[in-house]
């Protein structure tokens, strides 16, 4: 499909616009390098859209946040009657997420539906519209050329097209414009009806977004032996002596997990005030030892070491094994966001270099 | 889609005491039509709850062809089963299910199933064909799951062979289903050799760990198939001994406990390397077992 040409100046306008149909969810900067997903709500819309960035390094909580939020009703109960508290879902506009976190959604999308489909998740997932806003300037901790998640996804019929990339548009930086490469019918449709804001883009601008692309891939200074350390894990060549280590420094804190675009975990508990109560999920992290701790006391991963080996290995390993992907998506933020310095890629690292 | 969230309400018709902290509970059906569309396999598990306290996976511990209701045997230990073990009959409790596989019973039977029994035990086509040995291992609080397994198995007696039910628990008390054993022994065929870890007055039975009913019985085969429940150290001592004794690999099952929050293979807490209990379990034979990374403590 054709590449099309939307001006930086039109952004705020095509947000404002699109968010009458959609629910729209854009990135907004917050205080220093932070920047958050946010909806886009009725009144304060203008204001908010003052903080819009598509420039960001990294959001500070992925994506998985819209569908999979960090604790929610589940239903409520009085009196001993179960109310339902589930509300059917609107569509959904995503617009300037990064590459790296689109695959994160993609792979929660088809494990929210394997087997038993989670009804909570699917139902704030389904009817969405991706857009990718490729990386300029990636976060030092960033590594998705390694793990090929970014920083652009590559188009329908393209022979690099991996599992879990299906975009619907992906704006590529060229200066003034974004030049917009549509990635499935839905993106398509998606410009017609905001036609007023694209343009054709020009031999020179496909020009421009060649070259746009390759300085970004070149900007992302983290590069990783991905393939050899998911090799080395499948293969089980992965050394106890090294979790150790990491367990002698890792306060099990569980953020990692908790900003990891994949991890997908959570508790169910109760609370109740009198007669009136709700059944709720919150996300959960298997670090923790209370995590595989059942009732008798017995715990199968009652070692810290134990508990650092599933982390990695559930990341590196076996979701491997089951999808053919690996869990990792290269953001970086597991180190980000890590109080001693401990991240995925110095795991991979360490694992390559023997 | 359906919301697989959401309990529905049943009522407890009665409450069989099994020992000082564990009781077995009649649940019945408030609907009718659920009542005799409700379908289950042996081995299988609910999500069972209070409102307000918790949900957990509780074994379902009565057999398929008992229509109408479900019984679950719970042990007072965490703070959902402590409440639950305070509930009267009329009271309410709230299930949804079932979830999770089931132990392999067509498949070893002398008439069902694709895997035939090995040569020589199975004759061809008459009706007096006999089907596999079976084995039932259990200690403690692990009869339940096994007992909706047996109670399926006496219901066409004649598909299998001979039958021995092996059980352990630490007190003569703490033995589930005591009314249950003598009807199990008048069975054709039938053996049920019993054990306690600790010797008490009136108990005249064998004293010692579930392995040493071993020296009881005759435990040799060539085509038995064993099914295992109970605490995880248990569990790898009788495979060591099912192993000597003959049973291959592939025979002996074995269901697994895990904490688990959901159970239809979302919340993540039962996984055992690329598998979930509540999903691809609980019911593992050895062979798939084995091959679980040591570190993972499929078995103890």
């Amino acid at each position: 499909m054709k590449e099309r040409l939307l001006k930086k100046d039109d952004l705020i306008d095509l947000c404002t616009k699109a968010s009458e149909q959609w629910e729209t969810y854009v990135p907004l900067e917050d205080i220093g390098r932070d920047a958050h997903f946010i909806k886009l709500n009725g009144k304060n819309k203008g204001l908010l859209l003052d903080r819009l960035n598509l420039d960001y390094e990294s959001l500070l909580v992925p994506p998985k946040v819209i569908a999979f939020p960090q604790l929610e009703s589940l239903f409520k109960f009085q009196d001993g009657k179960i109310i339902e508290t589930f509300k059917p879902s609107v569509k959904r506009l995503l617009f300037g997420l990064r590459a790296c976190d689109v695959k994160g959604i993609l792979f929660m999308d088809d494990f929210y539906k394997r087997n038993f489909e989670d009804i909570y998740y699917l139902n704030r997932s389904m009817d969405k519209l991706l857009v990718i806003v490729g990386c300029k300037s990636p976060h030092e901790n960033c590594f998705c050329t390694s793990t090929k998640t970014g920083p652009f996804l590559p188009l329908p019929g393209s022979p690099e097209r991996a599992k879990f990339a299906e975009f619907d548009l992906q704006l590529v930086d060229v200066g003034n414009e974004y030049v917009v490469e549509i990635g499935s019918k839905k993106g398509e449709e998606f410009i017609s009806s905001y036609s007023k804001f694209f343009d054709d883009a020009s031999k020179d601008d496909i020009e421009h977004k060649k070259q746009a692309k390759r300085h970004a891939e070149e900007a992302v200074s983290l590069k990783l032996d991905f393939e050899k350390a998911v090799k080395k894990f499948c293969e089980d060549k992965v050394s106890r002596r090294m979790y150790e280590r990491i367990a002698e420094r890792c306060i099990y804190c569980g953020g990692c997990l908790y900003v990891c675009p994949t991890c997908s975990c959570f508790n169910v508990f109760d609370e109740r005030k009198s007669d009136l109560g709700r059944r709720c999920r919150n996300w959960d992290a298997c670090v923790f030892d209370g995590y595989t701790r059942e009732a008798s006391g017995n715990n199968p991963r009652f070692e810290k070491w134990n508990r650092t080996s599933r982390r990695y290995e559930h990341k590196l390993k076996y979701d491997y094994l089951v999808t053919g992907m690996s869990g990792c998506v290269g953001c970086g933020r597991c180190l980000s966001s890590c109080p001693v310095n401990i991240g995925i890629s110095q795991v991979i690292e360490e694992v390559t270099k023997a | 889609m359906k919301n697989e969230y959401i309990p529905y309400p049943e009522i407890i018709e009665s409450i069989q005491k099994e020992s000082f902290d564990t009781k077995t509970f009649k649940v019945a059906f408030e609907d009718k039509a659920q009542a005799l569309s409700f379908n289950y396999k042996p081995g299988q598990f609910m999500q069972v709850s209070l409102l307000g306290v918790g949900e957990a996976p509780i074994s379902i511990a009565s057999s398929p062809s008992w229509k109408g209701f479900l019984e679950f045997t719970i042990r007072a230990i965490g703070k959902l089963t402590r409440a639950i073990c305070q509930l009267n009959p009329g009271d309410r409790i709230y299930i949804r299910g079932p979830y999770g596989n089931s132990f392999p019973l067509e498949e070893v039977s002398a008439f069902g199933g694709s895997l035939p029994a090995p040569a020589g035990k199975r004759q061809s086509g008459s009706s007096g064909g006999k089907g596999r040995d079976l084995y039932f291992i259990a200690g403690g609080i692990g009869l339940p799951p096994l007992r909706s397994l047996i109670n399926s198995v006496f219901d066409r007696r004649e598909d299998f062979g001979r039958i021995k039910i092996l059980y352990g628990a630490k007190t003569p008390d703490e033995l589930c289903f005591k009314e249950e054993f003598k009807t199990w022994n008048k069975m054709a065929n039938t053996e049920v050799l019993l054990t306690v870890d600790k010797l008490e007055k009136d108990w005249k039975g064998n004293v010692g760990v579930v392995t040493t009913l071993w020296d009881k019985t005759d435990m040799t085969t060539t085509c038995g198939v064993a099914y295992v429940c109970g605490p995880p150290i248990m569990i790898r001592f009788v495979i060591e001994k099912l192993l000597q004794s003959g049973f291959k690999d592939e025979d002996i099952y074995v269901t697994l406990e895990r904490y688990m929050k959901c159970g239809i293979g979302k919340c993540g807490h039962c996984n055992i390397a690329e598998k979930l209990v509540c999903i691809d379990g609980p019911v593992f034979s050895y062979s798939q077992l084995k091959k679980f990374p040591e570190k993972e403590r499929a078995i103890a």
